[in-house]
């Protein structure tokens, strides 16, 4: 995990439970396509889609990714409604899905089509 | 017929009906006995069945009751029906590819990933990832890597080979893992993935990885003697490669490999040869010879009586298939069928084209766009079956119906009736299969005539060069003007011109080329920016419709000269496209012809011109022969 500091990046907000993997997986999309991301731990109840919006606010980016304790993941954009994501994943969805999660978070700040 | 009522115009009700291939028009009017016409409704209506067949009285019916709903009249008050002489014209299409590029013994990945790893060019032998620590130090070697790899297993067998003194020099992956490898080497070089056939590398070769910096394309192995110098290659090899050369230009990556068997053929298929019969002779042009070639003998023997092609070859194929399409579509339950051999093709239009092929012996679905000519090819037959739907029409109406002029003249007297417009006048009537132009002289003459391809062609042609599979998105990228969608709250028109929403974009379009539907936005399914795809359209539209244009307006006009026009009304559903009207009339303002749109009564645009003309003919016809 880097330094969370004020340099751009996709704001990853992650439930301490969240499996390992998922992360990992997720990184790796959004580094795939270049793009720098920052994790924070976010203890509590709250969902994929919530971490996600939470995320996106404090994203210098405007792009954040929630990752619930079951594996659930969701990309959210600053200027989206809030229970309106821009993409999921449910939880327990594969290593596919999860490199999926980040290419998208990614691709939204590179304003590349997100396919 | 009762007696008119007070407040209305005088005259006995006519409705002209022009069944075309796509719609249905019909003209409502009231005529006085001195001939003149007061026009009351028109209404328009899709057209049931095949044009010229039976099955079209149903929408005849449509029309002609909308129309007098519209005016508030009744079906009793009709005197006649005027039916257009709908002669068949019908057309086909086929397109053909002309060059193939074949690549036997996997000697070329021509690959374009989104994200490849590093940069730089690096030669080496293959050598599967597993393979590596027995490598002797110092040979450069290119590594290998299969499906389900780990992007950190894969950094770490590399950085412990490289300090062992291995001399890894590139890498091929088939995950989509380029970037994250490199990333993690102590020494980056150049990484190409997303190899979906990895296995097919052929191992233990000499092979090449070159991966440009972002926003650079590859410099040494799209030149052909960049690849003569990194394979050591003979100028007969080179010769050999220079396809390989051509196929990688314009990428950001790419892999060779070197096989002692390799070929990479770029061939020409014989397509074969057009035989065109007309003016009293026979002209035969190769077909691969490109689309000027084929359109200046159509040119020469004009006019057309008939086109085949020797059997056995594309083109004989492509010509067999646009008939037996022709015969099927003229075929009616209860009457003798239409032999083949008595379909004549009357006009041809060929277009140069690409079509995507897939490159046979790629490793990784590689596309090469191959050359190809598109044919439309148009028939007409003498076997007009509207008197079936005159019959049907009249009996179920309860009133006369008859067949009215020919539609070239119909649609020029239909074309006056736009304000501002005189005789002399031609009309073009920008089809869906043809594109018909007429002229009407001041001495009340007329010609006309019909020239194969249109708004379908047009449709294939974008399709085609865009690679596009579905061809109702084709349809839409020549109905609809494109834009960009930039966030999800703004799009970017193709004139440049940005338009925010109140309600965020659907994330399928997001930073997608997007054609505006009535519906919304709807995605292009390509990697090409939007300059690219409006290039292709405004491409594809010009080559049919221009090049249409001109031919059709030099065949009526007198002396086949331009100057010679004075109005050019233009008609038809492509007449109500938003670029093709503009594209005609710059190809004709140099000749000093007014051009433009037509609005048929000054209300019904361009639509609706042969059902008026049907009945402005009906009313002159009346002052002439009164009995009538």
């Amino acid at each position: 995990m880097s330094d969370p500091g004020p340099r751009p990046a996709v704001r990853v907000h992650r439930h301490p439970a969240a499996p390992a993997p998922v992360l990992r997986q997720v990184r790796a999309g959004v580094e795939e396509e270049g793009v720098p991301s920052d994790v924070v731990d976010v203890p509590g109840p709250a969902g994929a889609t919530a971490l996600a919006a939470a995320a996106a606010a404090d994203s210098p980016l405007g792009v954040g990714i929630g990752l619930a304790a079951d594996g659930a993941a969701a990309v959210q954009h600053r200027t989206l409604p809030g229970d309106r994501p821009v993409t999921t994943a449910p939880a327990g969805a594969g290593p596919t899905e999860w490199r999926r999660i980040g290419r998208v978070a990614a691709r939204v700040v590179k304003r590349l089509p997100l396919g | 017929m009762g007696a008119p009522d007070p407040g209305r115009p005088p005259g006995r009700l006519v409705v002209g009906v022009d069944i075309g291939n796509s719609t249905t028009e019909a003209c409502l009017a009231a005529v006085a006995p001195d001939g003149t016409v007061a026009y009351l409704a028109t209404d328009l209506t899709r057209t049931t069945g095949v044009k010229g067949t039976p099955d079209n009285t149903a929408g005849a019916l449509t029309a002609v009751r909308g129309a007098l709903a519209r005016s508030g009249r009744d079906a009793g008050e009709v005197e006649a029906v005027l039916l257009n002489e709908a002669t068949p014209v019908i057309s086909g299409l086929a397109m053909e590819t002309i060059t193939e590029t074949i690549i036997t013994e996997s000697t070329m990945i021509g690959h374009n990933p989104a994200t490849p790893g590093g940069e730089g060019l690096g030669v080496g032998t293959t050598v599967p990832i597993g393979a590596l620590p027995g490598q002797p130090p110092g040979a450069p070697v290119v590594c290998v890597v299969p499906p389900g790899a780990d992007f950190e297993d894969v950094a770490a067998a590399v950085n412990a080979a490289v300090a062992a003194g291995v001399d890894v020099v590139a890498a091929v992956l088939a995950g989509d893992d380029a970037v994250l490898v490199t990333n993690r080497l102590h020494r980056p070089v150049p990484v190409v993935d997303e190899v979906a056939a990895v296995e097919r590398v052929p191992l233990g070769m000499l092979a090449a990885v070159e991966v440009a910096a972002p926003g650079r394309t590859i410099r040494t192995l799209s030149n052909s003697y960049g690849l003569a110098t990194v394979f050591g290659l003979d100028p007969a090899q080179t010769r050999q490669v220079s396809p390989v050369a051509r196929a990688l230009t314009g990428n950001r990556s790419a892999v060779v490999v070197r096989t002692p068997t390799g070929d990479v053929t770029d061939r020409r298929i014989p397509v074969g040869e057009l035989v065109l019969h007309g003016a009293g002779r026979t002209l035969r042009v190769d077909v691969d010879a490109g689309a000027e070639a084929i359109m200046d003998a159509v040119a020469r023997v004009q006019p057309l009586d008939d086109a085949d092609g020797e059997p056995g070859t594309h083109v004989g194929g492509m010509l067999a298939q646009v008939r037996d399409t022709m015969a099927d579509v003229m075929d009616v339950a209860g009457q003798p069928g239409v032999p083949v051999s008595e379909i004549a093709i009357r006009d041809v239009l060929a277009v140069d084209t690409f079509v995507p092929a897939e490159v046979r012996g790629g490793l990784a679905g590689e596309v090469a766009l191959e050359n190809a000519v598109a044919l439309a090819a148009m028939v007409r037959t003498s076997r007009s079956r509207m008197q079936l739907v005159a019959d049907r029409v009249s009996e179920q109406l309860g009133a006369a119906a008859r067949i009215g002029g020919v539609e070239g003249e119909m649609a020029v007297g239909g074309a006056l009736t736009t304000p501002g417009v005189d005789r002399p006048v031609a009309v073009l009537d920008l089809g869906g299969g043809s594109t018909d132009a007429a002229l009407l002289t001041r001495d009340g003459e007329c010609t006309a005539v019909h020239v194969a391809g249109a708004g379908e062609l047009v449709t294939k042609l974008i399709g085609s060069e865009l690679a596009l599979e579905d061809r109702e998105v084709a349809e839409g990228v020549k109905r609809f003007p494109l834009a960009t969608v930039e966030s999800f709250f703004h799009l970017r028109h193709e004139d440049g011109t940005v338009q925010f929403v109140d309600q965020p974009l659907p994330p399928h379009v997001f930073a997608r080329v997007v054609v505006l539907t009535a519906e919304g936005p709807a995605p292009v399914p390509t990697r090409h920016a939007l300059h690219h795809v409006r290039r292709v359209r405004r491409d594809a539209k010009r080559r049919v419709f221009v090049v249409n244009a001109l031919r059709a307006l030099r065949q009526v006009a007198p002396g086949g000269n331009l100057r010679a026009l004075d109005f050019v009304v233009l008609l038809g559903g492509s007449a109500l496209d938003f670029e093709i009207p503009d594209l005609v009339a710059d190809a004709l303002a140099p000749y000093g012809v007014v051009c433009g749109t037509g609005n048929v009564l000054g209300t019904e645009g361009p639509r609706t011109a042969v059902a008026a003309g049907l009945v402005r003919a009906h009313a002159a016809h009346l002052v002439e022969c009164p009995a009538g």
